[in-house]
């Protein structure tokens, strides 16, 4: 059985400095492995999912050997801050309470939010491609209690009814009932609960896609120990070359019918 | 019934609970190992005549058994990590350190479940009347031998009941070992959960292995029992 490994890995800093490319560098990256369709366990045990292949595609970028490791999400950053990992690539959303503790690279993607409606409601997209307000007018809008979607419905749209629940999947079946018009949530919530349900033909998505940041949020960032700002810039700067030369967009296309990175 | 096997192979996700169950029980009899190990050692230093090793083997028991095992897990696993790495870079560099996580659960849990184990040695020491260890003074007996002789295989018998009590909790608190990167049971579940869109199947099948390895431990209980009341049975 192998049971005692104490290792002791000594870094060189000149390698972190990275100015010669000689060899490649070797950073372990983490994931949670239990938030699909970002990031799950295959059958095999094998990590999957839209974190992991951007990972690959990151490391790729940085000219790095990688190995993606599973990590328990209430560790997560004290991990990272112990070393046991150099990168979070975990789906973490770029809060102010953990950039206390860590740094984030830009933003690499946003969780996307829609409104899904039943299509007899009459609710149609205005002239900005988003939801026309006055469409809404009367109708009835499901949305998950004490979310920032509440808030964002009761502001933006004064003449609509909000009906709150605690689950989105409660919402959910009384949407099937017949009791709401439409659904306001987080769009992947949305395909993967109202979208694949038994009565999916009656729905579909009215408009487009809101991006976290108008939400006021920053989105989801790539996880850095802090003093390690080298690393942190390579990698905003690997997330807009993956961008600018369409690797992003087919990781993109892999897992989503939209574009997630939310411009 | 006929959908039995497949009920198990769980869209093929199975064997990677079995795999967590082999976690669960490798953690849990390590740990146990190291909790009779430091419960013995305990309860000696507990019922010495020496005052130092009276009063550490009280703070043991006190300050492990009134700390949460979880923040205790947090504080060896990431705490001890960072204070080896600030310590091993005091001569400059930058240095990984990596404690093994297998290990670490081992280390944590046997720590203080030793504590538990600690009380239960002390408790069955002071259960042997005072006259037999007379006794065995008056026959001239060294201290070692009043101790292997008339001590240990009462001591045993009296103890294996809370032990066996103190393995089943151990056995279920070896769950929070999934915090510092362990894939046990608990955590296995929780992974297998999303892929497989059978949260409920998926924990009520880890609950079943669970039990299957309480239930087991029980009837080896009861066997070991029977052993060590070997010389002391009534009926």
């Amino acid at each position: 059985m192998k049971f005692v490994r104490f290792l002791a890995v000594v870094f060189a800093v000149a390698a972190l400095a990275g100015a010669a490319q000689a060899d490649k560098r070797k950073l372990i990256v983490a994931t949670e492995g239990a938030y699909p369709p970002y990031n799950f366990v295959d059958a095999d045990g094998s990590l999957q999912g839209f974190d992991v292949d951007f990972a690959k595609a990151l490391c790729e970028k940085l000219n790095a050997d990688c190995d993606i490791i599973k990590q328990d999400w209430d560790g997560m950053i004290p991990g990272l801050i112990a070393k046991k990992y150099d990168l979070i690539v975990a789906s973490m959303g770029i809060l102010p309470e953990r950039e206390e503790k860590i740094d984030f690279s830009i933003p690499y993607y946003q969780s996307p939010t829609a409104l899904v409606a039943n299509k007899s409601a009459g609710i149609t997209a205005g002239a900005d491609g988003f939801v026309d307000p006055e469409s809404l007018a009367g109708k009835k809008v499901g949305v998950q209690r004490a979310t920032a979607y509440e808030t964002f419905a009761r502001q933006k749209w004064p003449k609509v009814e909000v009906v709150v629940y605690d689950s989105s999947e409660s919402a959910d079946l009384d949407m099937t009932a017949g009791r709401i018009d439409a659904r306001f949530d987080d769009f992947i919530v949305l395909q993967n609960g109202i979208l694949k349900s038994d009565s999916a033909a009656d729905y579909a998505r009215v408009g487009n896609i809101w991006a976290e940041k108008d939400f006021g949020s920053k989105g989801e960032g790539i996880g850095v120990r802090k003093g390690e700002e080298d690393l942190r810039d390579a990698v905003s700067k690997a997330i807009l070359d993956m961008r600018a030369d369409g690797s992003y967009q087919k990781i993109d296309a892999k897992y989503f019918d939209f574009d997630i990175y939310g411009e | 019934m006929m959908a039995l096997p497949q009920f198990f192979d769980l869209q093929g996700y199975g064997h990677l609970l079995m795999e967590g169950a082999a976690i669960t029980v490798g953690v849990g009899i390590a740990a146990m190992a190291v909790s009779l190990v430091l419960g013995m050692l305990g309860a000696l230093a507990r019922l010495s005549e020496r005052r130092w090793l009276r009063r550490t083997g009280a703070v043991y028991t006190t300050v492990v058994r009134g700390v949460p095992e979880l923040v205790l897990m947090l504080i060896v696993y990431y705490g001890g990590t960072v204070l080896l790495q600030k310590l091993l870079s005091l001569s400059g560099g930058d240095i990984r350190v990596d404690i093994d996580a297998f290990l670490a659960g081992t280390i944590v849990l046997g720590f203080v479940y030793g504590a538990y184990a600690t009380e239960i040695f002390r408790g069955a020491f002071l259960a042997i009347p005072q006259g037999q260890i007379d006794a065995g003074q008056a026959y001239a007996m060294s201290p070692g031998q009043i101790f292997f002789r008339i001590k240990l295989p009462q001591a045993w018998r009296l103890a294996i009941p809370g032990l066996g009590n103190l393995w089943l909790t151990l056995l279920k608190a070896t769950s929070i070992t999934s915090v510092i990167g362990l894939t046990e049971l608990a955590r296995q579940s929780d992974l297998i959960k999303s892929p497989t869109h059978k949260p409920f199947t998926t924990f009520f099948l880890a609950s079943l292995l669970y039990l299957a390895m309480t239930a087991l431990s029980d009837l080896l209980r009861l066997r070991a029992e029977r052993w060590a009341s070997a010389g002391f049975r009534r009926s």
